[in-house]
């Protein structure tokens, strides 16, 4: 029996090396990694799939035109955890062959992981991370393409004002992303003379909100505000509705993708969610990528941040092409970078966020989410 | 609102109830927290899943709700009832001699096991639990409560006076009961505890199954890990009514529920899962015995 053992072993190892040494055989040329760290696994995988599917695209393109540099990507899991997000982030920086990150997806987890990057000046482009805390650490390596809360919780607080409507529930999950949307809407609406009828805070991973509902239900409200992503969104739609609650729920990015309303069924209908950007497929430049992405990934449907991964990696991979792999050098090469790419065009300011600000508003009709006038 | 609160929490008592008689009819006749137990409720959660989603396409079965429904139960109370006994037998009878440390090391084991298996198998998302028949809300003055809600009270409730009937009055259950009290003495007694603990186990396991399904049913998603704070919350519920006891349990699990949604409603929701830790830390201090508990006598 130990026999066996050791020779299955021993032949696994020496397998193990023969791929290795045909792994570099292939490659000629300089290998030069790309690092997208998201979660992979976990409540809000179908988002970080989505982003790994962008990312793909955009390496396997540069792979398609460039014969001097290979480029591939390091596709790392965070399960949207603070910690994983820093073990991920110093495997990143212990390989040499990185020259930039795309990431991370949560503001909760780009923010520490942003602090490891820094130390050993790589550079980091957030496609997702929306908490404005994130460029204000004075970290000169730290770049997002997407915009911030503040201004996606004032564009949702001042939509919903106008329509109306002057008492607010708000729900968020105590995380930088969900919480700080959460109050920079509050905060909004409060200036506009509304009326937030209450603040308060839920767990990740609870499935169980009907206490909290019942509550608010009493305090009738117009709408419910949450903070947070679709997982415990979606049931929280779900939930006020069975009790009687029928007011929309109005969310923001983290909301708007086609799993919220998998998870909230029909009583997702009216419910809203505030997108940054433009619809993608409004963007002229954007076609390509939406052909791209459905023959390469048949069975999945497109996720919001997807053309913003797809982006994000590019520049990175622009700025190797054009400058080589010395860090430093990129990171000055992508703060002045105007690249116009499927989002449109990107400039980052001198704190690193995109001067691309622009927010739409979707409402789901028809159990699909559409633009809302 | 507060009627409408306790009737939230009665609900979720339920389910909290159905999983801490498997934890405490363990405890009573093994003395150790089987933390596997969580992962069996997962499994009935995922096993009542499959088994409605293929009803839905056998064509004999489509239009029969209660024929479904009833065969979801059975077979997935069945199936976690076979896994609760399969592991039983590979995880903690080969170690039924051993220090009291080493079974319970075991049960974490298998819980990582069955966790990280599940992940693998379903994939790490969570998904939508079919909607098995629509939820009417009836309304009573101010008080709403749907048809889910007096569904899950029902069977929960129903499942305990069986089980209550089947320990008191049934000749297995007067086993149970004694191989409860000391496995060895009844051993002597002519009672083949191994099969009793096995029979044990299969009891435990299926009403976690069904607790399972009854939270796909009344959540809509279920996920490889859910089973973990619920099995926190059942093991609270059993400290809390004096583990080892049965109407403990499920006094436990009542009185947990309700006090949990009590506490989200009149203090903060964000410290939901706090109240149950905070009860469980009381218990331990005040009556470590718990409500209905007695002294266990040390064995020397």
């Amino acid at each position: 029996m130990r026999k066996i053992l050791c020779f299955v072993l021993i032949s696994l190892v020496c397998v193990s090396f023969v791929s290795c040494g045909v792994k570099k055989d292939v490659k000629e040329g300089k290998v030069v990694k790309v690092a997208l760290v998201c979660p992979l696994t976990g409540d809000i995988a179908a988002m970080g799939q989505g982003m790994k599917n962008g990312a793909t695209l955009a390496i396997e393109e540069a792979n398609q035109t460039l014969k001097e540099i290979k480029f591939e990507l390091l596709a790392l899991d965070d399960r949207a955890d603070p910690k994983e997000a820093v073990n991920a982030a110093n495997q990143i920086v212990s390989d040499k062959d990185v020259c930039g990150v795309v990431g991370h997806l949560n503001s909760g987890c780009s923010i520490p992981a942003s602090a490891v990057y820094n130390r050993h000046n790589l550079v980091m482009v957030s496609p997702a991370s929306t908490n404005p805390k994130l460029t204000q650490q004075g970290f000169t390596n730290v770049f997002r393409t997407c915009t911030t809360d503040d201004v996606q919780g004032s564009f949702a607080a001042d939509f919903v004002y106008k329509k109306e409507i002057k008492g607010v529930a708000i729900i968020h999950d105590k995380t930088p992303y969900g919480q700080g949307l959460a109050e920079e809407f509050q905060k909004t609406f409060q200036n506009l003379r509304g009326k937030v009828l209450c603040f308060e805070g839920i767990s990740l991973g609870d499935r169980d909100f009907k206490a909290l509902l019942i509550k608010i239900k009493g305090l009738n409200p117009q709408i419910i505000y949450f903070g947070g992503m679709y997982q415990e969104g979606g049931l929280i739609s779900k939930q006020a509705k069975e009790l009687g609650l029928n007011v929309p729920l109005v969310g923001g990015d983290g909301i708007y993708t086609g799993e919220y309303i998998k998870i909230a069924g029909k009583s997702s209908e009216g419910d809203m969610a505030t997108m940054i950007g433009s619809p993608p497929d409004k963007l002229p430049k954007a076609k390509d990528f939406i052909e791209k992405y459905k023959t390469k990934f048949p069975d999945m449907d497109m996720q919001p941040y997807d053309p913003y991964t797809y982006d994000t990696t590019n520049i990175i991979i622009e700025a190797v092409k054009n400058i080589g792999q010395d860090k430093g050098k990129i990171i000055d090469y992508i703060k002045n970078i105007k690249y116009d790419g499927i989002i449109g065009e990107t400039r980052f300011d001198e704190k690193g966020d995109t001067l691309n600000k622009e927010i739409t508003c979707y409402s789901v009709k028809d159990g699909k989410w559409q633009i809302s006038e | 609102m507060i009627f409408q609160q306790l009737i939230n929490g009665i609900t979720l008592g339920g389910i909290y109830a159905l999983i801490a008689l498997g934890y405490t009819m363990v405890y009573g006749v093994l003395l150790m927290i089987n933390f596997a137990h969580s992962e069996i409720f997962m499994a009935g959660a995922f096993f009542g899943f499959f088994l409605l989603i293929s009803f839905s396409s056998i064509p004999f079965l489509q239009n029969n709700l209660f024929l479904q429904l009833l065969l979801a139960f059975l077979i997935s109370m069945s199936l976690t009832g076979i896994l609760g006994i399969i592991i039983e037998r590979f995880a903690y009878r080969p170690l039924r001699k051993a220090s009291r440390l080493t079974p319970l090391i075991s049960a974490i084991g298998v819980s990582i096991f069955l966790q990280n298996l599940f992940m693998l198998v379903v994939s790490p998302q969570a998904k939508p639990f079919p909607e098995i028949f629509p939820v009417k809300n009836f309304q009573f003055g101010v008080l709403s409560v749907n048809s889910l809600q007096i569904f899950i009270i029902t069977i929960s409730i129903l499942l305990m006076v069986v089980l209550n009937y089947f320990i008191k009055q049934t000749k297995l259950g007067t086993a149970i009961r004694a191989t409860s009290s000391d496995v060895e003495t009844a051993a002597l007694m002519g009672i083949n505890t191994n099969s009793v603990i096995s029979l044990v186990f299969f009891i435990g396991a299926g009403l976690g199954g069904i607790a399972g399904i009854l939270v796909g049913m009344y959540y809509g998603s279920i996920k490889y890990n859910m089973g973990f704070i619920y099995g926190i919350k059942a093991f609270t519920a059993a400290v809390l009514g004096g583990i080892g006891n049965i109407p403990g349990a499920m006094i436990g699990g009542y009185l947990l529920g309700v006090l949990e949604s009590l506490g989200c409603a009149y203090i903060s929701s964000a410290y939901k899962d706090v109240f149950a830790f905070i009860i469980l830390i009381l218990v331990l201090i005040i009556k470590p015995t718990g409500i209905l508990g007695e002294r266990v006598q040390e064995k020397c």
